[in-house]
């Protein structure tokens, strides 16, 4: 399934629907539909704060084959920002040593599968899959 | 949709999901929030990093005099993004 969306916080609740639905029509298993949606909101959102230069959409295609999502989100007209890079995130430093901010892709990190980045001419591709440990009948 | 609001007993029910569209309305009613208290998660069903960072930072300002914010009924997935964010360290933390 694929869809483009508008450049906007305001497109999160038709991620949602579009990533729920796709997910549903390949019998993906409900426990493991959490990080895909978790992952899917933080790469949206990080387009749309970290690109506010460009005004293009944002394209999403979700694929669900044995039991194994795979999410592609692009854009174009972007500079180049390598996701899967390690982020510099020290979850263990006290609280008065931390602030708001910077857990996205860390979290993407840790909870998703095969995440990876392309860049050329212009378009980034991120790409991520989720296995949901259910046969896909 | 999301939702927030005080429960019968005086703690601060979620419900609902809370992505980056719903932070500004979190964000209002926590910065309301004066005194230590108990967050009941029973009905939030998600929460991502946006949400994370209002929790982070209510915790932070009510540290300043000495209290803290518990979180209750926490889903075994909202359980697991705690987890990975070091937030069992800094809050107290109940599961489901």
């Amino acid at each position: 399934m694929q869809k483009s969306f508008s450049r906007s916080l305001a497109s999160l609740s038709s991620v949602y629907e579009f990533t729920e639905a796709a997910l549903t029509a390949g019998r993906f298993a409900e426990a493991a539909k959490f990080p895909v949606h978790l992952a899917t909101e933080e790469l949206f959102v990080n387009m749309v704060e970290y690109n506010p230069e460009t005004s293009t959409d944002i394209d999403m295609q979700i694929d669900v084959v044995d039991a194994v999502a795979t999410i592609t989100m692009s854009e174009y007209g972007v500079p180049e920002f390598d996701v899967t890079k390690p982020r510099d995130v020290n979850i263990d430093a006290p609280l008065d040593e931390r602030s708001p901010g910077g857990l996205g892709l860390h979290l993407i990190q840790k909870m998703v599968d095969n995440l990876t980045y392309e860049y050329c001419d212009g378009r980034s591709t991120i790409s991520f899959s989720k296995q949901s440990g259910h046969p896909n009948v | 949709m999301f939702d927030i609001g005080y429960g019968s007993d005086g703690e601060i029910v979620y419900s609902g999901r809370l992505d980056a569209s719903q932070c500004e309305k979190a964000q209002s009613f926590m910065d309301a929030v004066a005194e230590p208290g108990v967050l009941d998660f029973d009905k939030l069903e998600y929460i991502s990093s946006a949400g994370l960072g209002i929790l982070l930072k209510t915790q932070k300002r009510l540290a300043e005099s000495g209290g803290g914010l518990k979180i209750i009924n926490v889903n075994n997935h909202i359980h697991d993004v705690f987890h990975y964010s070091g937030f069992n360290a800094i809050f107290d933390i109940e599961a489901k």
